[in-house]
């Protein structure tokens, strides 16, 4: 059972926690503490319901039921539990490049680079067919070759998901092999991330490093506004921001990928508090997506008459150009609808620098930093939030941490808005407290860094894209490198399947909360030992659950420099 | 005195109860992906077997595993009126065991004492109680108690 007492390090959802307690609206921190204490067979994955002979599950307390029916021991049940979000997570992130080729295909929009956008195109194609062909050339040899070795080198998006979703159905793969199969699915979701990057270049042109504001104050009192929730299809985005522009709809974002050249969509809020901007009352629409929408916000919506339009549905309109149309003009007429429901927007925004390329920065600057020793290490900041946590509290906190203690900070996604939420993304903060070797580098890479540097959405590969530059610039592989990765308030599936690539990269990673694999000492072993004899770095998963972030922040640092502290990861129990 | 409803008719089965048992009472860490992997198995103290019931120690009013107990180590607590087993004096004679109608009495082979769930009189709230999720079990006030038992 963990109650968490503060709730948000964020002033401007704290103002509305007050006001939804006043008005009885139940906002997901209500639901939370409804939920406690959470079944415990499914957090620690000694729980299945794949077939109707159970649910099963794994008494941890009892020698009559340590197997399921059909015989799965816990070290199968938590091994699977985690092959199964971790193809949930790929199939997000393939969704997310289906939808985005067949906008393109669909010829509603003008290309940037015509050539190009054709050869990635059927580069996805041969992802799905025979696991890519160009994109496996792109990664450096060596890491490619030790995937080989594994069995886990991608034979295609068919054939792998089909395959290790069967792994769930049945056989006699044990945990170890289950672990393969979560690892050889997660390669596909990189590679998707990393195609869906490059195409959006080629289709959009290139992105530069952009500055937008963030948080609840850039909703508008006098104008429409236009939210746009969850993965949407770029091509959709797009057309909704053109018609938008027109007839001067502010368009804002809430999970979703803030940068369409040469459109943006400020980030408004983040996950946890993803109902927050209805109880503005300024939220005229709402068009969503599925990834990272939360159905509770129909009900919300409903409370606040905000109109809700799903992005796709089963007969929805197949021409996007006519449907963000109608979307706009909706916008309008809803604004107008709601003229009498009062407008309380706080005024909490803040400047950020976002979506750096990995092409604008000068990486061999930054290997040569690490080589003689000016900074410690490099971190890349990345994940969602979750209930669990004080929204915002890990991720800053870890982040000052890195950023005092030499250690530059890379960021996506939606860690890059909780950060940039307190000034992170900001170069003109100069409260943020950076060390000397940190504060020199920035300063040499170029005018006006932010101290923590966004590479743009998680769905677009930045990551990637930034070790395989890395790699190249220092001529050795990206683990060689004192770098890690930390999801430290992750919560959905396609953080899970993300944190699994950047260990196949050879990335240490440590992710919070637990994975649902601590039932199983072998499985939670396999992660950290199997992983580093397998891929060169580990899969931190620590249990504790009451470890404070600038505890955490610590352990990550000296792993960086190389003092092995007491490690806890893959022996929780002692 | 206070007694602990099980109502059958919530009861999902769900083993929960067993689980934060296992954990909070008997197991060394008190933290469930720890208690996971002790050695020796922590014993929960309530039974979810067969049925969708949960079961524990009803604290007889007319116990007989205190009249089997040869040397007073099942006890009555004067105050609350719950039984329970003082460890260190317990022999493992299994007769408790052996007694109990309602089988809930556990014979532990590796610490050689007599495990029962003494519906954790030192806590305000029995463990099970506090985090069954349906409230099939739930402790309530009975005054009529002994009017009816006698």
């Amino acid at each position: 059972m963990e109650f968490i007492q503060k709730k948000t390090a964020d002033h401007a959802i704290e103002y509305f926690l007050l006001k939804a307690a006043e008005e009885g609206i139940s906002l997901v921190w209500d639901r939370f503490e409804g939920q406690l204490p959470e079944c415990g067979f499914c957090e620690t994955g000694l729980s299945c319901r794949d077939c109707l002979q159970g649910p099963c599950i794994s008494h941890p307390f009892r020698d009559s039921n340590k197997l399921g029916v059909c015989g799965k021991d816990k070290d199968i049940l938590a091994s699977q539990t985690l092959l199964r979000l971790v193809i949930k997570g790929t199939v997000a992130s393939l969704d997310q490049l289906s939808d985005f080729t067949k906008g393109v295909e669909s010829n509603k929009i003008k290309l940037k680079n015509k050539g190009k956008t054709d050869q990635l195109l059927k580069e996805s194609k041969n992802l799905f067919q025979n696991g890519g062909v160009a994109i496996k050339k792109e990664f450096a040899k060596s890491m490619v070759q030790r995937w080989e070795e594994n069995g886990i080198l991608p034979e295609g998006i068919a054939r792998d998901i089909f395959k290790a979703s069967q792994k769930l159905e049945g056989g006699i793969a044990g945990f170890e092999e289950n672990l393969l199969w979560a690892f050889k699915v997660s390669i596909l979701a990189g590679m998707a991330q990393k195609l869906q990057g490059s195409l959006k270049k080629s289709v959009f042109g290139n992105t530069s490093p952009t500055t937008m504001e963030v948080n609840l104050g850039i909703l508008k009192k006098e104008t429409p506004n236009l939210l746009l929730y969850g993965s949407l299809s770029p091509v959709l985005k797009q057309k909704i921001a053109e018609a938008a522009e027109k007839k001067k709809v502010n368009v804002a974002g809430v999970c979703t990928d803030p940068y369409l050249p040469p459109y943006h969509f400020s980030p408004v809020t983040n996950y946890v508090s993803q109902e927050i901007p209805l109880m503005t009352g300024a939220v005229d629409l709402i068009v969503a997506g599925d990834q990272f929408v939360n159905p509770s916000l129909s009900h919300l919506a409903n409370h606040y008459e905000t109109p809700i339009i799903p992005a796709g549905g089963l007969n929805g309109e197949k021409d996007l150009e006519k449907l963000a149309k109608e979307i706009v003009e909706q916008a309008k007429k809803s604004f107008d609808f709601r003229r009498k429901i009062p407008r309380d927007i706080p005024e909490v925004k803040e400047s950020a620098v976002m979506a750096f390329s990995p092409e604008d920065l000068d990486l061999k600057k930054m290997t040569d930093g690490l080589n003689k020793g000016k900074i410690k290490g490099i971190a890349i900041l990345s994940g969602s939030n979750n209930v669990k946590f004080t929204q915002d509290r890990e991720l800053a906190t870890i982040a000052q941490e890195f950023l005092k203690n030499d250690i530059l900070c890379i960021s996506e996604g939606e860690a890059s808005i909780s950060l940039a939420k307190y000034g992170f993304l900001n170069p003109s903060r100069n409260d943020i407290e950076l060390g000397k070797g940190l504060s020199d580098l920035l300063r040499s890479l170029g005018k006006d860094l932010p101290s923590v540097l966004d590479l743009g959405s998680s769905k677009n590969g930045g990551i990637t894209d930034f070790l395989l530059n890395l790699a190249k610039a220092g001529k050795k592989e990206p683990g060689n490198y004192p770098v890690l990765a930390c999801f430290a308030e992750a919560s959905r599936s396609t953080e899970v399947a993300e944190a699994l690539w950047m260990v196949a990269m050879g990335i240490p990673t440590y992710f919070w909360p637990s994975l649902p694999v601590a039932g199983s000492a072998k499985t939670m072993e396999a992660l950290s030992h199997l992983c580093q004899e397998k891929f060169g770095s580990k899969l931190h998963v620590l249990t504790d659950k009451k470890m404070e972030p600038r505890i955490k922040a610590n352990l990550m640092i000296k792993d960086l420099t190389g003092e092995r502290g007491p490690r806890l990861s893959g022996h929780p129990w002692k | 005195m206070k007694v602990l409803i099980v109502d059958k008719t919530k009861c999902t089965g769900c083993h929960q109860c067993e689980l934060w048992c296992g954990t909070e009472i008997s197991s060394v860490s008190k933290e469930l992906a720890r208690a996971i992997n002790e050695e020796p198995q922590p014993v929960p103290r309530v039974y979810v077997e067969g049925k969708q019931f949960a079961l524990q120690c009803r604290h007889c009013e007319n116990a007989p595993c205190l009249e089997a107990c040869p040397n007073g180590t099942m006890r009555r607590d004067p105050e609350t009126g719950l039984v329970y087993v003082n460890e260190p004096t317990c022999i493992a004679c299994w007769m408790c065991v052996m007694v109990c109608p309602f089988g809930i009495i556990n014979p532990s082979a590796t610490m050689k004492v007599a495990i029962k769930c003494d519906r954790c009189r030192n806590m305000g709230n029995p463990i099970c109680a506090e985090v069954c999720p349906t409230q099939a079990l739930r402790l309530e006030e009975r005054k009529d108690y002994h009017k009816k038992a006698f």
